[in-house]
């Protein structure tokens, strides 16, 4: 069945495009872990953000690793209490950007095209405090300031605390505990959405305007204690639960609180395994999250449903698969990574709030990327990405039960492909060209809008400097 | 006078001992603070008993201590230039007091050396062998095993190969050529060798028990 784009839909939809902007991946590689430990970017990153096995390690050691001069307190029975570096472990970041989109996007008036060739000077400036905090725990905390949002807020965000046991057959066991803002934030691989590939990209282009949740959808607005170990680093096996914790929203959350508030604590899980041998490293596994959230109909269909924090749910399951390779030869880094997030969403609350049946829905992001770089120093990468199924909300077995239009606009599917060339003068900087192909864009190649916009007129071209210190 | 001298020569020998015996004795708290730092932070990446599974990384276990102080004393004195040293060890060991690394170095050479690994190349082993024990004549190579020893543990200050890992081996041969690691003996040593003989003897040792 065809959807329909009543042009009533059209500035929701326009709204919807717009909110996928604010989506944006955040990045990570952190000079405060290199002046701490004092090794070179490349002991924990091929390039970064993207860890090397010992990069892994030193993350779930709780980025204790440390060379610096120590503050220290011991009591008499010469036990540690206190072990501070003597500097604190501060970096910045900043990204600065152009992007050039294929066709401009229609102005927000409906008379004519906004502005294409959008400088961001900068796009993105942040402050690290990424190292030790005391003898067993660290700390990963950034604050950002994105010119989109014009405002500095929290970001990514991972406490640690770790701990290593020697077994029999001087195997080694790391487990922690990590209280962090964003599911998979914490993961060692970068596979998973909070790390993976792409590292970057612009904030002015749209995006596909449906993820599942654990792709970033609760990043910043959820906190989460999870519980770790790393087997001989081999084996690693995850727990942990999630609440909402949401930002600039008083507490407690009410009926006035914004979108998508998690219904009491959202499973976390993670299985990996990672196998080394000579440059190589390979490693498969299995994520995934369940999450309850109150429906927010309020911005939606205009019909005054409040985000009332009670009653039934929508229910979002998802699990995943994820698969790294990575070969580090002297010269030549070649890297493969992928996942396949599949998720399915029960409209149960949604469903009661507009007098309809549940409805159910699959979604499935997939994603894959190939990365090769000479010396670390000239590189690229291309990648694939997908979100198709899911999120139409709309009951195919009882066609009187279609959703309002302005709802059916959040069909997912979104395919196409990137390519990135890098250039990394030194270890901490880094210039890209990145162009972005859509062969789909919310559900269809052309008229996605209904006012003639094809999917690949949102093909973008990208330009970042990208400096971290 | 006789005596006064005798007593002072008797004096002297007893704080020259106690010098020497001072020397020997060993803090136990800089031996728990290395072994502290063997497991939670060398052994990141060189295992935490010294047998590292990365072959990037080079095994100590089993490590002649002289040797193993000497690196790290050159580590920290940004005197050994090869680029993993630079990227790894200079900051790694840049706080370490010399106490600690003489513990370290204790504790690495008490460790279990690992076991023989099974070669795929039965060739490379042989030829490898073969320039261990021998050398090349031909391009004046002198035999490994002459300072390495015949079963390759090292001996006095020169280290143990037996069992490293071949990769850490080919590329410190590669690093005594070109100079990096500036030692003049494996500099005249390595000059000579072409990659694929460096290769040979890589594997070989790592074979070895």
């Amino acid at each position: 069945m065809n959807f329909r784009f009543p042009r009533a839909c059209l500035s929701s939809g326009l709204m919807l495009v717009l909110l996928t902007f604010l989506v944006e991946p955040s990045a990570h590689a952190v000079p405060s872990f290199a002046r701490q430990t004092g090794m070179a970017c490349e002991a924990c990153h091929t390039v970064w953000p993207e860890l090397t096995h010992f990069g892994r390690v030193f993350k779930a050691n709780g980025y204790t690793l440390d060379n610096l001069k120590q503050v220290r307190g011991v009591t008499v029975q010469r036990e540690e209490i206190l072990s501070l570096a003597s500097l604190p472990p501060l970096s910045l970041m900043v990204q600065v950007a152009y992007t050039q989109l294929a066709t401009p996007l229609p102005d927000s008036s409906g008379v004519g095209n906004s502005q294409n060739g959008t400088a961001s000077f900068p796009q993105q400036i942040s402050l690290f405090y990424a190292g030790k905090i005391a003898p067993h725990a660290g700390a990963f905390i950034q604050l950002t300031y994105g010119n989109d949002s014009g405002t500095l807020g929290i970001d990514n965000t991972d406490i640690r605390f770790a701990g290593l046991q020697v077994l029999p057959g001087d195997q080694s066991l790391i487990y922690g505990v990590s209280l962090n803002n964003n599911p998979t934030v914490q993961d060692l691989w970068n596979t998973t959405p909070a790390f993976g590939f792409p590292y970057a990209t612009s904030n002015i282009a749209p995006g596909a305007a449906v993820s599942t949740q654990i792709d970033g959808a609760r990043g910043q607005d959820v906190a989460g204690l999870s519980f770790y170990a790393f087997w001989n680093e081999s084996f690693y096996g995850e727990l942990g639960a999630y609440r909402s914790a949401k930002q600039a929203t008083a507490g407690p959350l009410d009926s006035a609180s914004a979108g998508g508030v998690v219904s009491g604590i959202a499973p976390y899980w993670r299985l990996a395994y990672e196998h080394n041998w000579g440059r190589h490293s390979l490693e498969a596994g299995l994520y995934g999250a369940k999450f309850k959230i109150f429906p927010d109909l309020a911005a939606s269909d205009g019909a005054g449903y409040g985000q009332v924090l009670k009653g039934p749910t929508d229910d979002f399951q998802d699990v995943a698969q994820d698969l790294q390779y990575q070969y580090m030869g002297d010269k030549n880094l070649f890297s493969v990574t992928a996942t396949r997030i599949h998720e399915k969403q029960t409209y149960s609350a949604t469903a009661l709030a507009l007098g309809i049946n549940t409805v159910g829905a699959d979604l499935t992001t997939f994603r894959a990327a190939a990365t090769y770089y000479y010396k670390r120093k000239f590189g690229g990468t291309v990648g694939y990405f997908s979100t198709t199924g899911g999120a139409a909300l709309y009951n195919p077995a009882d066609p009187a039960n279609e959703m309002p239009a302005s709802l059916s606009l959040t069909r997912a599917d979104t395919q196409g492909w990137m390519a990135e060339i890098n250039y990394v003068p030194w270890l901490n900087t880094k210039f890209s060209i990145q162009y972005t192909g859509f062969n789909k864009f919310q559900g269809l190649s052309s008229n996605y809008d209904g006012t003639g916009r094809n999917a690949r007129d949102n093909n973008t071209l990208y330009l970042l400097g990208w400096l971290s210190y | 006078m006789r005596n006064v001298m005798l007593l002072s020569a008797g004096l002297l020998l007893i704080l020259c001992a106690g010098a020497v015996f001072a020397d020997e004795v060993v803090d136990p708290e800089v031996v728990a603070h290395a072994e502290r730092l063997a497991v939670g932070t060398c052994g990141t990446c060189h295992g935490v008993k010294g047998v590292s599974k990365q072959p990037k990384f080079p095994r100590l276990a089993g490590q002649n201590p002289a040797y193993l102080a000497a690196q790290m004393k050159a580590f920290r004195s940004q005197q050994r230039g090869d680029p993993d040293a630079i990227g790894y060890m200079w900051g790694m060991s840049a706080s370490l007091e010399d106490s600690t690394i003489e513990a370290l170095a204790a504790y690495y050479a008490v460790q279990t050396a690992v076991g023989a690994s099974v070669a795929s190349d039965g060739a490379s082993v042989a030829r490898g062998r073969e320039i261990y024990e021998k050398g090349i004549e031909a391009a004046g190579v002198p035999a490994c095993s002459a300072c390495h020893g015949p079963d390759a543990h090292g001996i006095a200050d020169f280290p143990r190969l037996a069992g490293q890992h071949a990769q850490y081996v080919m590329k410190q041969l590669a690093s005594f050529q070109n100079n990096m690691r500036n030692v003049a003996v494996m500099h005249g040593v390595a000059q000579a060798l072409k990659v694929d003989e460096m290769r040979s003897v890589a594997v070989f040792l790592e074979t070895l028990p």
